[in-house]
């Protein structure tokens, strides 16, 4: 590894001139260099992204936020977008986060170690690792066309089958996240519990998820961000990319059988359209959403820095 | 554990919130109407078809809903031959269209049972562009047209490759010899088949010995795109681009891109509103919509919606949408068909 | 229910049939959870190949390798896709590679602790920046500003402007999988070249670096399978949604397989015929289900050899 030459050469070099490593330090500044060529990527890209849409925001602040869909850059605004993906938030949360809590408890708390175990578990690996626009062939064939044989849904897709394709393209995420906080809490608290007599979900009910609860929500919250951002599956399940109105539609009515959108997608729109001017829309449309990730990853690096413990 | 207990407590908040805000926030969609005239629909109306025409019945939808709030209206461009498979499903209740409906397309249709009636609405020319940089092409005609864009064109990677097969059908030829980038529509879109059959492809193509089942087409190795605005920016990002889209998209751009004029026989002509009303520019087409005349009759709103549609607040959109208005007989021929096809709507003539 | 004798047995600890029959339905409840994942594998593979024998029925064998990839005119020319996420992918690991490593050298090797608290952040962020964001970059800054401005005879819709906006995405991916890698490297290792005189540069690059090479080869091969998975940059981006022709040109348009299917998603929007078109769609899927499951088992083989040689 190490020539005998060189390491005696450089020790008998450092103790006798003491001169400076020169080499050494262009070195750590090349390698610092790849680190800060990375920093200047992410501030140029928010700079442009915050030069073309602050001034929209800046200009029509609310009604921006509240306005829907509408082919004239002064009126058209995120407001439907950003209930299309609020709303699909809460399925996301709905759905995917117990499953994939519960599927994660299993996996470290009850599950042998048998080829059974493992197998799932480097599935639920490998499913982590499918490019989202997968998840979106799936959604197509199962949340619409399928679930369009079971109940009334809008043939193309509506507000649940983008939820559901969401649901199911995080849950790898969560599993995997919660799976780790799981394992960080020590053996010692299980077996403390079991030594007085609880039963393996009183040991997890009590001891092991309270310790284990900032990392899950960290995870869970991370994953939620992460469905926020996603364009690719909702491409085939339905987002309407052109105008549309929801009318007097009720709430299950929107759910079911409406049109819907979320933010990503108005911002694609918006992106890909001939009139130039609406590029400075799809700016703002990004800040508002880069907003959203920004303090909602804040929060969760709060709650786990508030709440973390070392053990 | 209590901190368990409030995030808990924090997360179903948040959840109801959401939806709260979400169901609050969706009934405020569009803008506040300021019309409170309408007669208050409640049903939906699916539209979808050209991306040509999309402007206008996005602005239309778009006035209708103000006027309507309560109605739910979703417009989409996915290109006229793609509406129209969906339309011959039953799946939508109005097809932009910018090119009259296929023998197979009309087939299939009937196969399925969806009767239809279609009506003219506006006017379109198909604007040939360049980058302002290329100065030297000022005007072209239809041999120009078929030596750049036809079947026999494939592997022409410059200007000047076309100039041999342009002297032979007629065309003024004499391009420079700069790379050709072609950015334009593709099959799927009613644009390209227009331009076929305004630019006399089909017949320049069989003449020159085309085999028939090839002579309809464009060269098959330009980059093609449904999205209008790929090919605008595809035009505006090299220096000798060559295109085309409807005029609206065109004329939005002002200088970024150059309109070539087109030479139908009569003279250089550039396309402009006037120009393409008087039908004095060779490429200009008519635009239409098919409406499903059977959901006509079962749903009330989408009756609404095209008598609307047909009015003059309605047809304005044509104008407000940068495209070009029908001579008002061709109006009141397209407002006839409407009313004979629901058995008299709303719809005033023109005064 | 202790016996007279006053002895407590395990059968008395065990607790009342209600408790134990609870916590039986609860175990049942947990292991439906985690065989819903194999469920979803299992949906994902059934769709995927359902329809793509469809598609496959329905061509000629020849379609798959005519001379460009325009669907609409069944030509599904499979080497066109290939090469072309093949060199979005390439141009993204010449940018994701030096980056992601190098970052991770520094952050594992070089940075003292209060540096690396400041940042690592930033990798984090550039972890969190949803793909349409960058997408929207590359249209506005990367294509015009960078790459039509370095090469002249780039069109405006180019590979390589696709390349270095998935770069941007992978990069973090690649750093975060390297770091973790070489901070796994026991110190003693270090310790023992430090101790033998080796300065920090021949310490990290001729002692720790190797040592995680398994680790560092699972960053990397992660980063391609990315890469290679990305579509909204390559959608907005690469300029083949109306198809393209084979073509080796990365300051051209081009379509990769993520790009077709989207292309497929938007152009044919809401039009599921039976036409081999739209079928397609499942094909060009499954080939890159098994091209990123693939890459993703062989990195996996990469971590754990590194597990268990570190």
């Amino acid at each position: 590894m190490i020539a005998r030459d060189v390491t005696t050469g450089v020790v008998a070099s450092g103790i006798r001139t003491g001169k400076r490593d020169w080499s050494g330090v262009t070195f750590a500044c090349v390698l610092l260099a790849t680190l800060l060529v990375s920093l200047g990527i992410l501030v140029a890209l928010l700079w442009d992204v915050v030069k073309r849409g602050a001034p929209v925001l800046a200009d029509r602040g609310v009604d921006f936020l509240t306005a829907g869909p509408s082919s004239s850059v002064s009126q058209a605004g995120v407001g439907l977008a950003l209930a299309g993906s609020l709303v699909m938030m809460v399925i996301v949360a709905v759905i995917a986060l117990p499953i994939g809590v519960g599927a994660a408890i299993y996996l470290e708390e009850y599950a042998r170690d048998t080829w059974l175990t493992r197998l799932i578990a480097a599935n639920v690996r490998n499913l982590a690792g499918v490019p989202s626009i997968v998840y979106g062939i799936l959604g197509l064939v199962l949340f619409v066309d399928f679930l369009n044989r079971i109940i009334n849904i809008r043939d193309t897709g509506s507000l649940l089958s983008g939820g559901l394709t969401l649901s199911a393209l995080v849950l790898p995420i969560v599993i995997i996240t919660t799976s780790e906080a799981l394992r960080a809490v020590p053996k010692s608290l299980r077996e403390a519990a079991f030594g007085v007599g609880a039963t393996r979900w009183e040991v997890i009910r009590h001891h092991v998820l309270p310790a284990a609860a900032p990392g899950i929500v960290t995870g869970t919250v991370v994953s939620l961000a992460r469905a926020f951002g996603e364009t690719a599956p909702l491409l085939f399940v339905g987002a309407v990319r052109g105008f549309f109105s929801t009318g007097n539609a009720t709430f299950l009515e929107k759910l079911f059988t409406s049109g819907y959108t979320a933010l990503p997608i108005q911002i694609l729109f918006w992106s890909t359209v001939p009139n130039p001017e609406f590029k400075s829309l799809a700016a703002a449309g990004i800040v508002v959403m880069m907003v959203i990730l920004l303090a909602v990853n804040g929060i969760a690096i709060w709650l786990r820095n508030r709440y973390e413990r070392t053990w | 554990m209590k901190m368990n207990r409030s995030i808990r407590w924090s997360v179903v908040a948040a959840a109801l919130l959401a939806i709260v805000a979400a169901g609050c926030s969706s009934k405020s969609d569009t803008s506040t109407s300021g019309t409170a005239g309408g007669t208050g629909m409640t049903g939906s109306v699916d539209v979808s078809g050209s991306s040509t025409v999309l402007p206008i019945s996005q602005l239309v939808a778009e006035n209708f809903s103000n006027d309507n709030a309560d109605a739910q209206v979703s417009v989409d461009g996915p290109g006229t031959g793609d509406g129209f498979v969906l339309f011959c499903e039953g799946k939508t209740d109005i097809n932009d269209a910018s090119r009259q409906i296929e023998p197979e397309e009309a087939k299939a249709c009937k196969q399925a049972g969806v009767n239809y009636v279609a009506m003219e609405i506006g006017l379109d020319g198909i604007t040939v562009m360049t980058n302002p940089a290329n100065s030297q092409i000022t005007c072209l005609n239809d041999g120009d047209l078929y030596a750049l864009f036809g079947p026999q064109s494939e592997g022409f990677g410059s200007w000047s490759d076309a100039n041999a097969l342009a002297a032979k059908v007629g065309g003024k030829g004499n391009f420079p010899d700069e790379p050709l980038s072609i950015v334009a529509p593709g099959e799927e879109s009613g644009t390209y088949d227009s331009f076929i059959d305004l630019a006399g492809i089909e017949d320049t193509a069989i003449e020159q010995g085309v085999p028939e089942d090839k002579a309809a087409a464009l060269r098959a190795d330009y980059q093609s795109s449904p999205n209008d605005s790929v090919i605008i920016q595809g035009i505006e990002g090299s220096n000798s681009s060559l295109g085309f889209v409807g005029f609206a998209y065109a004329d939005q751009q002002g200088d970024q891109i150059d309109k070539v004029q087109i030479d139908g026989g009569d003279g250089c002509v550039e396309p402009s509103a006037d120009t393409i009303r008087d039908g004095s520019y060779p490429l200009s087409r008519s635009l239409y919509i098919y409406v499903n005349t059977d959901k006509v009759a079962s749903n009330p709103t989408l009756k609404s919606f095209v008598d609307y549609y047909m009015s003059d607040a309605g047809i304005a959109a044509v104008t407000d949408a940068d495209y070009v208005a029908i001579p008002s007989e061709r109006l009141d021929a397209s407002r006839q068909t409407w009313t004979n096809a629901e058995g008299g709507g709303s719809a005033s003539p023109s005064a | 229910m202790a016996a007279a004798t006053g002895i407590v047995t395990a059968a008395d600890l065990r607790g009342g049939s209600a408790r134990r029959r609870r916590e039986a339905v609860i175990r049942r409840a947990f292991g439906l959870a985690a065989g819903v994942s194999i469920v979803i594998s299992g949906l994902i593979i059934v769709a995927l190949i359902g329809h793509a024998i469809d598609f496959l029925r329905q061509i000629r064998f020849s379609w798959l390798f005519a001379d460009g990839w325009f669907a609409r005119r069944n030509e599904f020319s499979i080497p066109t896709l290939a090469v072309g996420s093949l060199l979005v992918g390439g141009v993204a690991m010449l940018i994701a590679a030096p980056l992601g490593l190098g970052s991770a050298i520094y952050l594992a090797e070089y940075a003292r602790p209060a540096h690396r608290r400041a940042l690592k952040p930033i990798i984090e962020l550039l972890a969190g920046i949803p793909s349409i964001v960058v997408g929207f970059f590359a249209l506005t800054v990367i294509s015009p500003d960078v790459v039509q401005k370095l090469f002249s005879s780039a069109t405006f819709f180019n590979l390589m402007a696709a390349g270095i906006g998935v770069g941007i995405l992978s990069t973090p991916l690649v750093a975060t999988v390297a770091e973790d890698a070489l901070r796994a490297v026991p110190r003693s290792l270090r310790e023992g070249a430090y101790g033998l005189g080796a300065r920090r540069r021949t310490t990290s690059m001729r002692v720790v670096v190797p040592a995680a090479t398994s680790g560092i080869a699972a960053a990397l091969i992660l980063g391609l399978s990315r890469a290679v998975g990305e579509t909204m940059v390559v959608l907005m981006v690469a300029g083949g949604t109306g198809g393209s022709t084979f073509t080796f040109n990365i300051l051209g348009p081009g379509q990769t397989a993520t790009g077709a299917m989207a292309a497929l998603a938007i152009g044919s929007d809401q039009v599921k015929g039976a036409s081999a078109a739209f079928a397609s769609l499942f094909f060009v899927g499954l080939l890159l289900f098994v091209v990123t499951f693939t890459l993703n088992v062989v990195s996996e083989r990469y971590v754990r050899r590194a597990r268990r040689h570190g």
